[in-house]
């Protein structure tokens, strides 16, 4: 019976691990390929009965597309309140905007895949963390909140980690 | 290039006159010309002023194809050199710049000139331009006096040229759908009774323009270009660089906030309901800019006879509140209001309660309408049924305009140029709309109602 018992708690302990995997994986992959992603704008004219109308009016839509010249890592909405702050120097600020995406996208592959997992849960937490920074700086609060639940579900992951299963290289 | 007519400019006039008329005129060489190169249908443009509102027209213009920027005048250098730039970093080229409009109309070969000067230069820059051959599109309101607008008319007549007046409105197909198809055609309206106009601007938006002295004219200059006008003292250069930034606060050199605000949309109420007004109220005050000559505040209501009965249109301009729902007119009518603005945000369009809802059902279903909300009653302890109307439903256009507002006119304007299209707002139908709203200003200075006459209105 204590086997048993013994058995089902590690098993959910082995899934619930997984599951944090798959979730900080995903969150960061695509958060990193959404840095690539720019739209278009675009408009097409209303129908009226059933036929083009003739005076032109239109309804706005927009095509999203992915593209390396399409690329921020930091926002440029964001790029520009931190382009101001005292605290972020240029150069840091440039070379952070260059390997934000790539960073998430690198890190969520090898958390989602479980390669070297602590080392990888941990750089991810201190990318976190960076990101936090920034947003203190700028008094995003809800942010700094939303990043905070985000370190949380890392530390979970670390203290899962000896019950990780299905990783491709456990070391580390 | 699909011209209405051949026609010499200035410059090959004055060059070639001593030819002879005869052989002047026989000569092909001398007819307006293009580049080696050049696109059939381009237009070679000319800006004769270059500030703000020459900014909305060039951002508004640079989607267009078809058009040459070949030159630039302003009598303030960094006015021209930024629209230089920019048409070079759009366009890869330079236009060529003036400090003089009169030298920029006699050197440069120009099918059209955009006029955005301020208003009391409106009407001699337009003649100058029609004079030497060019087609004319001048932003409104078209002169600070009637007398000016009515020269524009006369110079159109006399040389033939195009004048198109920048009511942009004219050309917006939200605007002309609204009128063709929903007031007009399917009468949504029911009888319009009232129009209710107005556009509040917050103090923060009416402040006085500053700029960095030393890249502004100098005292010679502004005087020469006649920013002293009615000035009862020999002004400082102070106080000409205020004048020149700041003109439309003067009543020498603009018709104040119901000529700069009012007149795109009285121009509306006149359009749509298609008469002149028959009489004006108003009254006006400088209540918060004490010292501003022209009032900051005004109200004025028009009286119209229009075939299907009396109208009253309430018009008013504030420069000291952005509350009360920012700046569109709204036609009321028995079966349903039209609210329409510049501004999408701004339009709406609600059914009466007592209207036919069959027949606003099978517009919305064409697509002529699109159905916002059912009309909600505010409710609440303080109702008392008897006071309250059935609220009424909201409903949309059934799409917007995906340009820039100015776009279309421009478009309208560059189509006639090459023969395709018509003037939606050439300078006679555009003051047939203006001439009341010169009156606004005398009707509240002296709080007396002004009965139009012929002699009022004239073309």
């Amino acid at each position: 019976m204590a086997s048993k018992d013994k058995c089902s708690n590690d098993l959910g302990l082995t899934l619930g691990m997984l599951t944090l995997r798959i979730w900080l994986g995903f969150r960061a992959i695509q958060t990193g390929i959404e840095k690539f992603a720019g739209s278009k704008a675009n408009s097409s004219v209303v129908d009226i009965d059933g036929v083009p109308n003739s005076y032109g009016l239109t309804k706005d839509g927009a095509d999203k597309f992915y593209s390396f010249s399409e690329y921020h890592g930091v926002p440029v909405p964001l790029y520009d309140k931190f382009a101001s702050e005292p605290l972020i120097p240029t150069w840091g600020l440039n070379l952070y905007d260059c390997i934000l995406g790539p960073a998430l996208i690198i890190l969520g592959f090898t958390v989602l895949l479980g390669i070297a997992q602590r080392i990888s849960l941990f750089a991810m937490g201190l990318l976190y963390t960076s990101l936090t920074f920034g947003l203190i700086l700028i008094k995003q609060d809800a942010g700094i909140a939303w990043l905070g639940v985000h370190i949380i579900m890392v530390v979970m992951a670390l203290a899962l980690a000896k019950h990780n299963r299905f990783a491709v290289m456990k070391k580390w | 290039m699909n011209l209405k007519l051949p026609t010499l400019s200035r410059r090959d006039f004055l060059a070639k006159s001593t030819l002879g008329a005869g052989l002047v005129l026989g000569a092909p060489s001398i007819l307006r010309a293009k580049e080696a190169g050049a696109p059939a249908d381009e237009i070679r443009v000319g800006f004769i002023g270059c500030g703000k509102q020459h900014e909305v027209l060039f951002n508004a213009m640079v989607n267009i194809p078809g058009i040459k920027y070949v030159a630039a005048a302003d009598i303030m250098k960094a006015r021209v050199g930024r629209t230089a730039s920019a048409i070079k970093s759009r366009f890869g080229y330079m236009p060529t710049r003036y400090l003089n409009v009169e030298e920029m109309l006699e050197k440069e070969e120009l099918d059209a000139v955009f006029v955005a000067t301020p208003d009391f230069w409106h009407a001699p820059h337009t003649i100058m331009a029609l004079e030497a051959g060019c087609d004319v599109y001048c932003e409104k309101m078209m002169s600070n006096t009637i007398e000016g607008a009515r020269s524009m008319v006369a110079a159109m007549d006399r040389t033939g040229k195009l004048c198109q007046i920048g009511h942009q409105r004219r050309s917006n197909p939200r605007y002309r759908y609204t009128l063709e198809q929903l007031i007009q055609k399917e009468n949504l309206c029911g009888q319009i009774v009232n129009i209710n106009g107005q556009w509040n601007r917050a103090l923060s938006s009416s402040q006085d323009i500053v700029s960095k002295p030393s890249i502004l004219p100098d005292a010679e200059t502004l005087r020469k270009a006649g920013f002293n006008t009615g000035a009862d003292h020999e002004l400082s250069l102070e106080e000409l660089r205020h004048r020149f930034l700041n003109w439309r606060f003067y009543t020498d050199l603009s018709g104040g906030p119901i000529s700069d605000l009012g007149a795109h949309q009285i121009d509306i109420f006149n359009w749509y309901l298609g008469a002149q007004p028959k009489s004006l109220m108003a009254s006006g005050g400088r209540s918060f800019f004490k010292d501003r000559e022209h009032f900051d505040n005004v109200m004025c209501i028009f009286d119209y006879d229009t075939p299907q009965g009396n109208v009253r249109a309430f018009y008013q301009v504030l420069t000291t509140t952005s509350s009360g729902g920012g700046y569109y007119e709204s036609f009321m009518g028995t079966e349903g209001t039209i609210d329409i603005s510049e501004r999408e945000a701004y339009t709406k369009i609600f059914k009466e309660s007592g209207a036919d809802n069959a027949k606003w059902d099978k517009l919305t279903q064409r697509g002529l309408l699109k159905k916002q909300a059912a009309g909600k009653a505010a409710g609440g302890a303080d109702a008392i049924a008897s006071y309250e109307s059935a609220p009424p439903d909201e409903y949309a256009l059934p799409g917007g305009l995906s340009k820039a507002p100015h776009q279309p006119h421009i478009e309208n304007f560059l189509d006639t140029i090459r023969g395709n299209a018509t003037l939606t707002c050439d300078a006679r139908h555009a003051l047939e709309s203006e001439a009341p709203i010169y009156w606004v200003n005398q009707a509240a200075e002296s709080k007396e109602t002004i009965v139009f006459t012929e002699e009022h209105l004239h073309t």
